[in-house]
């Protein structure tokens, strides 16, 4: 039972911070490494908003809607002028990126470890067993939520189908009469805000401390090569396969050896199956190179 | 003054050292077709392998079972060694993956290996780390005039390696490793193996990594696992890719570029709250000067430069051999 609600809960926020990367991979074709940078600019972010006395809600609202506009900065800035230079050269810009929102956090925030400042709160419970808190149900009903939203607006919004039409094939898209620009914006902007959003959950649920970021996105490749890489689906079957899998295998292993287990679990997949999960439905094939 | 000079030297140990690890890095990325986000795992069990053949037996209050106490150079030849199988062992499963999944696998051992150095302290003694290590050639001189010494070795053990990564690129097997990767598809029609080249490649740089690795246990004198995080990874890549990938000029560059910028402010004596600042800074400028770079030079300050092959003429090379033969 314990299994069931840990792996529940850290499979939300593993599906919260992994679905933006995997739209940015997907539309973008690269692994943006700064990602996880973005989950510290949002747990920051709301700390600094609920220094103002802000609700709960309302600080969760504007730190992801704070994040979602730099990561359209930095996709404006930074990411479209080498988009033409290929994986590599994006894939270390986002590494540089990372560097950069890193290192002026850590120059504002200092080193200290961090908390929320939150009343103390029980288990919820149910049948007289102690079940989760307020905070940690709040979590994985936010993610479950936003990952049906992310699904129906991929699927039955012109904007999500916009996207989804750029990432299957640009210069169709264009001749289509889509912005591919446009799209691109938007989808940078969804993705980091729900990477800020998991960002300021992670700091409700624990602490802040700078290398939150890097740590989360050891574990968000994690999900993304389990799943597969450019499919959004089979990210978020990944994020709750991870879990429950890494829930599993602390049975057997000590606690510290958690992201270990992750990547066990990666690297046995991959000898099966090396286009990860989503070839469980046949997606992935088609992308040679 | 004279601190000012050791410092320097000190400095200078420590970015031959990234050097070697930049040229291996190199030698996969710039010649072959590897994008290894793992390069930290050689280095890591290349240091660990050195220790545990070397080390004296644990003293009371360590936990470590193994310390061979065999001789330096044994410890060398077996950090390279298990380099080379750590590689192999790697490459078995990750070589078989396609570019992208092969660079987060790579990564996933990295960090595996960092939590078995962490938690198997029976080996590695743990978060604790083994102390007090001897560094070669010590007795040699006096203590004051040691980094010197140290110095001299690192720059040995970096021409040495600038001068088998040069061999190996210009040689027959690395055009292959070129060939590959420009163009995997027509690699292959040529003849060429990918997974065996690939393989042969990643266990040489593999072997290379461990060895700098023995450099930078002389250097510290000590193994703590925090010095095998995936940051090294990182930082070797921005090195190289500052200097620019595919050159071995622009590898050795970038790596004394990256200590300065990265190891100088050690140096300033600054109370511990402006330090953080510091250092949060530094990490930022150098996150910055990557983006400049592969904004305005994507190749790099000293781009790969074209290299010209004369190969013997084959209709010459037969006739010579068919002489022979008649002889």
């Amino acid at each position: 039972m314990d299994i069931l609600i840990f792996g529940l809960i850290s499979g939300s926020i593993i599906l919260l911070s992994s679905v933006g990367f995997a739209m940015i991979v997907k539309v973008e074709g690269f692994l943006n490494i700064a990602h996880g940078q973005m989950l510290l600019l949002g747990a920051y972010l709301g700390l600094f908003f609920s220094g103002y006395g802000l609700p709960l809600a309302v600080t969760m609202l504007l730190a992801s809607i704070a994040t979602g506009v730099i990561g359209m900065l930095c996709y404006g800035l930074l990411f479209r002028p080498v988009k033409s230079q290929g994986l590599l050269v994006l894939l270390f810009t986002s590494v540089g990126a990372a560097y950069v929102i890193h290192g002026v956090v850590g120059a504002i925030a200092g080193k200290r470890m961090l908390a929320y400042d939150l009343p103390p709160t029980r288990a919820i419970r149910i049948f007289g067993e102690p079940f989760m808190t307020r905070y940690e149900l709040t979590t994985v009903i936010l993610a479950l939520v936003l990952a049906l939203a992310v699904h129906l607006f991929m699927t039955h919004t012109r904007a999500g189908k916009e996207i989804r039409a750029v990432s299957d094939n640009e210069d169709l898209a264009r001749v289509r009469g889509i912005d591919p620009v446009r799209s691109s914006y938007l989808v940078w902007f969804v993705a980091s805000a729900l990477g800020g959003l998991a960002g300021v959950l992670m700091g409700i649920m624990g602490s802040l401390h700078l290398g939150m970021g890097w740590q989360q996105i050891i574990i968000i490749l994690a999900t993304t090569v389990l799943g597969g890489i450019g499919s959004i689906y089979g990210v978020m079957l990944a994020a709750f396969v991870l879990a429950f899998g890494i829930e599993i295998g602390l049975l057997f292993a000590e606690p510290s050896y958690r992201s270990g287990i992750a990547f066990l679990i990666i690297i046995v997949v991959l000898f099966v199956r090396p286009q990860g999960l989503q070839s469980l439905w046949g997606a992935g094939k088609l992308r040679t190179h | 003054m004279e601190g000012i000079l050791l410092f320097a030297i000190s400095i200078g140990t420590l970015a031959a050292i990234y050097g070697m690890v930049t040229l291996a890095l190199n030698l996969e990325t710039g010649t072959g077709p590897l994008w290894d986000l793992g390069i930290v795992s050689f280095f890591g069990i290349g240091a660990y392998a050195y220790v545990i053949l070397t080390a004296a037996p644990a003293e009371g209050h360590q936990h470590y079972l193994y310390g061979f106490g065999l001789p330096m150079w044994l410890g060398v030849i077996g950090a390279a060694l298990a380099g080379a199988v750590a590689a192999w062992f790697i490459g078995l499963p990750s070589l078989r993956l396609r570019k992208e999944y092969f660079l987060i696998v790579t990564l996933a051992f990295a960090e595996v290996l960092r939590q078995l150095y962490i938690n198997e302290d029976w080996l590695t003694n743990g978060v604790a780390g083994i102390y007090g290590l001897e560094q070669p050639l010590r007795g040699l001189v006096e203590a004051r005039q040691y980094t010197y010494v140290l110095f001299a070795l690192a720059i040995c053990g970096l021409l040495a390696v600038w001068a088998l990564t040069r061999m190996i690129s210009l040689s027959a097997f690395g055009r292959a490793c070129k060939a590959l990767r420009e163009n995997e598809a027509l690699a292959i029609t040529a003849g060429i193996d990918p997974r065996r080249t690939s393989m042969v490649l990643y266990v040489l740089a593999g072997a290379f990594t461990a060895v700098a690795g023995v450099f930078y246990v002389w250097y510290n004198t000590l193994v703590v696992p925090g010095q095998f995080s995936s940051d090294l990874t990182f930082f070797v890549w921005t090195a190289l890719i500052i200097g620019g990938v595919g050159s071995s000029r622009g590898a050795l560059f970038g790596a004394f570029i990256f200590i300065l910028l990265h190891d100088s402010l050690r140096f300033l004596q600054v109370s511990g709250e402006t330090a953080v600042t510091l250092t949060s800074l530094r990490t930022a400028l150098i996150g910055l000067l990557l983006i400049l770079i592969l904004r305005f030079r994507p190749n790099g300050i000293f781009p790969e430069t074209r290299v010209v092959f004369k190969l013997p003429d084959r209709a010459k090379a037969a006739e010579g051999a068919k002489r022979k033969g008649l002889a």
